[in-house]
């Protein structure tokens, strides 16, 4: 503990918000002491037998934190309960009974709050809820299951106190008034932001601008963060930085967690002097630099490229400023000369949160774990729950009665009468979409991939799970990349696109996230077969960690698709008592095996042998060593040769050889299927489609006289209009000689007719008939 | 003013004191919410003897365990003479279930904080002879439940039974200077509607018993948990609290009861009954807080 407080600090103690037995949305500056505010809470609690809980938006912090204060408040104190601990049935390092202080990330939570039955003996003990970066309410994703997490907390546990966390909120007492709660704010830094602004012509120029601009910090000995809208833009940046004799590393998702602490190590030992990182240095970790530089003010928003919101350019520039160290801290914006409507950044007009349980999809997926958890049975309950939502406080409109409707009818829930009275229950169904915290459209698109496909090859299986919307990490696709994926994709058999109206159907997706579906599927194809994430993801030009994710990830799926496919073959399960229980059917076991393939990395009949017992991938290299390729094999194999492999004794190879011989008429043989049919691109226009495509999609305005401006790609760009009709751009594409999508949307804008006419005609050529990678890529999503 | 108290094993009791009922296994779900909140919210947690013995986990709070004699008021029950002692018979299921004096003394002195002598409730209208031997055989459980205990940290509480003023004056007398830790006045359940008369009993016991802590059973509805305080009452046990709860009913609002009530409403009406009722305990502290989030 400090022995004097900051003044933000202070403020909050004049206030005395802690102890006023409220709830408490604190929103402050980066760097201001906010996590010393949560520790003194916690601090209180402990003291007066309490338990804590923080709630931490990455792993990576919290692993920082739970080394920090396991020294502070004694290791058998503080707990980590996070996706890399507590696997398949694995124990915690400090247990959920015995841990005073949790450390969590939300998914973990909204785990303990779906069963809290089995959390019953912690949950009423505790006193705070500390919620680090609460604006994350507003994430697409994570946002609508944290919303309803700390809703199901504050029911379960009405004494818990939320103390929400955050620099960048525009609804700070709204967010109060949801939780009960007081709020206060403070402007206070360590260290005063100065905002600055360096203004290009060009987009070339700002790889220079930006050198010159760090090389002066450089000079002075201060440390620069730049912050970048891709993760090859950060390593291109880095290294030109470097080549310029600067010392520069690039930081984001791609790498893995030990490389990234390694270069966030460097950073934080002066070893280097710049990091150039996308949004991953965005939240958490204490990495403060002297100078914060935004290098793009747009990012790809899943559809174009829009501008960054204030929120996010404030949770980066308030890195900047290291306290003891730097007199101010410089945030610098890099922004074209033409481009005036930056002011607001510098200004922190936050945006306000919004809530998205309301959403159809998030919504749907709530009702069922308030149901399946036991905690709202009927519709009324369900509306109380709701109508104390953040949406309902923001006057968003929600329907229970048609989303459960919704529900019932996809036989995710079921009404059973009690008594007088008539319950909603989840079905098998929607338990799966509770226990594997899916989403129910995953859930029915998974089963109605195995209800109408009664065969199926692994791609086809690797595809639906891949094509549902909680796969991740999605795999971006490059144009360039297309006529290899195409290429990959008529070697897979496939018993889906047999039907393609009927694979599109049960795909549900299309355009890019089709793509990158595809792209997905074949990457753990590869995978399956390589078993070599490093030459995978060279090969595929993703990060080996992605891979790892996407292995996880799809381990999930498989894991719920089996329980799907039991409910289809067994609707009416028999007791579990009764012994006559009914072999697994064909897909089940293809399934499980396909699953092992996965989490193994193995293809072929050799991958049988993981089904039995004791058997993982490494048992099986070494038994492929041995010679042993399949469950046939391992049948005929003898016992007393088998037992040569060290650390096998005769007595396990007996029991491995009598498995095999059963197990290997279980099974399923390969299903046979045609190939995929696909194409080239072979579309006759004037013009590129894509850049056509592209085109359209992007924003033009006049400037003046034969002068535009055209935003929604990477970097915003001018055209100009020659005396003699031809246009010019400063994109790179129009200096290679390229007829540029910037001058063709100005051209769209003044209707060119060919322009329109060629933009007709490619629609025209969308419903071929056949997988076409290209047409998939000119799709708007 | 310094405020009467009780030292029990698990904690020191300041009176007056509103003593939740709670109960164990599975026939009360709501009551399983309730309990690992009671610590924040009550000084002390009283459990029937027949729900104790169900108990797997202890709450982290001052026990206290009635005799479960309340028993002797269920069709089929009978009360018998053991060796001078009250017995009672139990006729719920095929086999008759006995409670005696001895059980129930041995079973509070593993479990309980405080504990209440076997006593046999006395309803109105009941007749002469039948209301004299019950009260004769309460005062021999009482005496022979002092005469026996082991446990000199438990505090055991000495439980009257009558039929009128008089005879509960006489029941109190039997007690008063018998070395008990506290009385506790029974039976008074079918009579609360007649309050005068219930305050009376209590004013007569408190002038019979002078300064020796007084528990009342089961009188918990908050409009009369006052009057019952300044009629000399030091704590009153109900489940009222979690009864209303239970049917949707919030103290608080108690004209607007809530519709098919969840798990967690139950729970929250539950808790904030027992501040709208500690509230009505002068001298509450600790639920001020709680009291105002709700409020």
């Amino acid at each position: 503990m400090p022995p004097t407080l900051n003044p933000a600090q202070q403020k909050v103690e004049d206030h005395f918000l802690l102890k006023s037995g409220f709830s408490v949305v604190l929103q402050m500056p980066t760097g201001s002491g906010k996590t010393w505010l949560a520790k003194k809470a916690i601090h209180e609690a402990l003291v007066s037998g309490k338990r804590s809980i923080y709630l931490c938006p990455l792993k990576a912090l919290a692993e920082e934190l739970v080394k920090d204060w396991a020294q502070e408040f004694g290791k058998e104190n503080v707990g980590i309960f996070t996706g890399d601990y507590g696997k398949q049935g694995g124990k915690y390092p400090v247990s959920f009974q015995k841990a005073n202080i949790l450390i969590m990330t939300p998914e973990r939570l909204d785990g303990c709050t779906r069963s809290w039955r089995s959390h019953w003996s912690w949950i009423p003990e505790v006193d705070w809820l500390v919620v680090d970066e609460i604006h994350m309410l507003g994430d697409w994703h994570r946002g609508p299951r944290l919303e309803g997490t700390i809703s199901r907390f504050k029911r379960l546990n009405p004494f818990t106190r939320i103390l929400g966390l955050s620099a960048t909120l525009g609804n700070r007492g709204e967010l109060a008034d949801w939780l009960e709660g007081v709020e206060l704010d403070t402007d206070w830094r360590p260290v005063p932001l100065e905002w600055k602004v360096a203004r290009y012509r060009k987009p070339e120029e700002k790889p220079s601008l930006l050198a010159s601009e760090v090389a002066r910090v450089n000079r002075e000995g201060g440390q620069t963060i730049v912050f970048v809208q891709s993760r090859r833009r950060s390593e291109q940046i880095a290294k030109l930085l470097s080549e310029q004799g600067l010392n520069a590393l690039h930081h984001h998702a791609g790498l893995t967690h030990s490389k990234r602490r390694v270069v966030e190590s460097a950073f934080r030992n002066n070893q280097t002097s710049i990091l150039v990182a996308t949004s991953t240095l965005e939240m958490g970790l204490n990495l403060p630099a002297r100078q914060v530089v935004l290098y793009d003010l747009q990012a790809f928003d899943g559809i174009g490229f829009s501008p960054l919101p204030v929120n996010t350019i404030w949770q980066r520039a308030g890195r900047a400023g290291r306290p003891g160290l730097d007199d101010s801290g410089e945030a610098l914006l890099l922004a074209p000369v033409w481009e005036r409507n930056i002011d607001h950044y510098s200004k922190g007009c936050f945006e306000p949160i919004r809530s998205g349980i309301a959403r159809p999809d998030t919504l749907a997926e709530q009702i069922l774990v308030e149901v399946h958890s036991g905690l709202a049975r009927t519709e009324n309950q369900l509306k109380r729950v709701f109508n104390t939502s953040l949406a309902a406080l923001q006057k968003q409109t929600i329907d229970i009665q048609k989303n459960t409707l919704n529900m019932l009818n996809a036989g995710m829930l079921r009404k059973e009468e009690v008594g007088d009275r008539i319950l909603l229950k989840a079905t098998r169904l929607g338990h799966v979409v509770c226990r594997h915290q899916l989403q129910p459209s995953t859930v029915l698109r998974l089963r109605q991939f195995f209800e109408s496909l009664k065969s199926f090859t692994d791609f086809d299986l690797l595809l639906i799970a891949a094509s549902t919307p909680d796969c991740e990490p999605r795999l971006p696709v490059d144009y360039e990349e297309l006529e290899t994926l195409t290429e990959e994709l008529v070697r897979q058999p496939s018993r889906l696109f047999e039907d393609f109206k009927h694979a599109g159907d049960l795909l549900g997706i299309g355009g890019k996230q089709l793509l990158s579906a595809l792209k997905n599927a074949l990457v753990l194809w590869r995978w399956m077969v390589t078993g070599d994430t490093d030459m995978v993801a060279e090969e595929e030009g993703c990060y080996p960690f992605e891979i790892h994710r996407l292995i996880e990830s799809m381990d999930r799926l498989l894991l719920a698709s089996a329980s799907i496919q039991r409910a289809i073959d067994e609707p009416f399960p028999a007791d579990q008592e009764d012994s006559s229980k009914p072999p697994k059917s064909e897909a089940l076991l293809r399934i499980e095996l396909l699953r092992q393939q996965i989490l193994n990395g193995i293809e072929g009949p050799a991958a049988a042998l993981t089904l039995v017992d004791g058997i993982g991938a490494s048992w099986i290299r070494r038994l492929i060593a041995h010679g042993v390729c399949s469950l046939k094999s391992l049948a005929e194999a003898d016992s007393q040769n088998l037992a040569t492999l060290s650390k096998l004794s005769e007595k396990r190879a007996t029991d491995w050889i009598k498995q095999a011989s059963t197990l290997q008429q279980r099974v399923p043989a390969t299903v046979q299927a045609g190939r995929i049919p696909t194409r080239p691109s072979d579309i006759d226009l004037e013009v590129d489609p894509y850049r056509l495509r592209r085109a359209t999609e992007l924003n033009v305005k006049w400037s003046q006289s034969n002068l535009w401006n055209v935003t929604g790609g990477s970097e915003p760009r001018q055209v100009t209009k020659a005396e003699n009709g031809h246009f010019n751009c400063s994109c790179p594409d129009h200096a290679k000689g390229n007829t540029c999508k910037h001058q063709l949307a100005v051209r769209l804008r003044l209707n060119d007719k060919i322009l329109h006419q060629s933009f007709r005609n490619m629609n025209a050529n969308a419903e071929i008939p056949y997988l076409d990678l290209f047409g998939l890529w000119f799709e708007r999503n | 003013m310094i405020r009467k108290q009780l030292h029990t094993p698990s904690g020191t009791i300041q009176f007056p004191a509103y003593i939740p009922v709670t109960t164990f296994g599975r026939k009360y779900p709501l009551d399983g919410l309730i309990q690992p909140y009671l610590p924040r919210m009550a000084q002390a947690v009283m459990v029937s003897h027949h729900y104790a013995l169900q108990m797997t986990k202890r709450p982290r709070l001052p026990l206290m365990i009635d005799s479960g004699g309340f028993a002797a008021l269920f069709e089929g029950s009978r009360i018998l003479e053991r060796d001078g002692l009250g017995v009672l018979e139990i006729n719920l299921g095929e086999e008759p279930e006995l409670l005696t004096p001895w059980d129930v003394l041995d079973f509070q002195e593993q479990h309980a904080d405080i504990a209440f002598t076997l006593d046999f409730p006395i309803p109105p209208n009941l007749d002469k002879k039948e209301a004299t031997l019950r009260q004769k055989l309460t005062i021999k459980n009482a005496l022979w439940a002092r005469n026996n205990r082991r446990r000199s940290d438990m505090r055991l509480f000495a439980c009257i039974q009558g039929w009128d003023i008089e005879s509960i004056g006489r029941c109190a007398e039997a007690y008063a200077s018998a070395s008990f830790d506290g009385i506790a006045l029974g039976g008074m359940v079918p009579r609360a509607k007649d309050r005068k008369l219930v305050l009376s009993c209590v004013r007569e016991v408190r002038k019979k018993i002078l300064d020796l802590p007084l528990h009342v059973f089961g009188l918990g509805h908050p409009e009369f948990v006052e009057e019952l305080i300044s009629a000399g009452v030091d704590s009153i046990d109900s489940s009222a609290y979690v009864k209303a709860a239970a049917d949707g009913k919030s103290w608080f609002d108690p004209n607007t009861p809530m519709s098919e009530p969840s798990p967690t409403d139950r729970l929250r009406l539950a808790l904030e009954n027992l501040a709208f009722v500690s509230g009505k305990v002068p001298g509450r502290h600790r639920l001020q807080l709680y009291e105002k989030s709700f409020m």
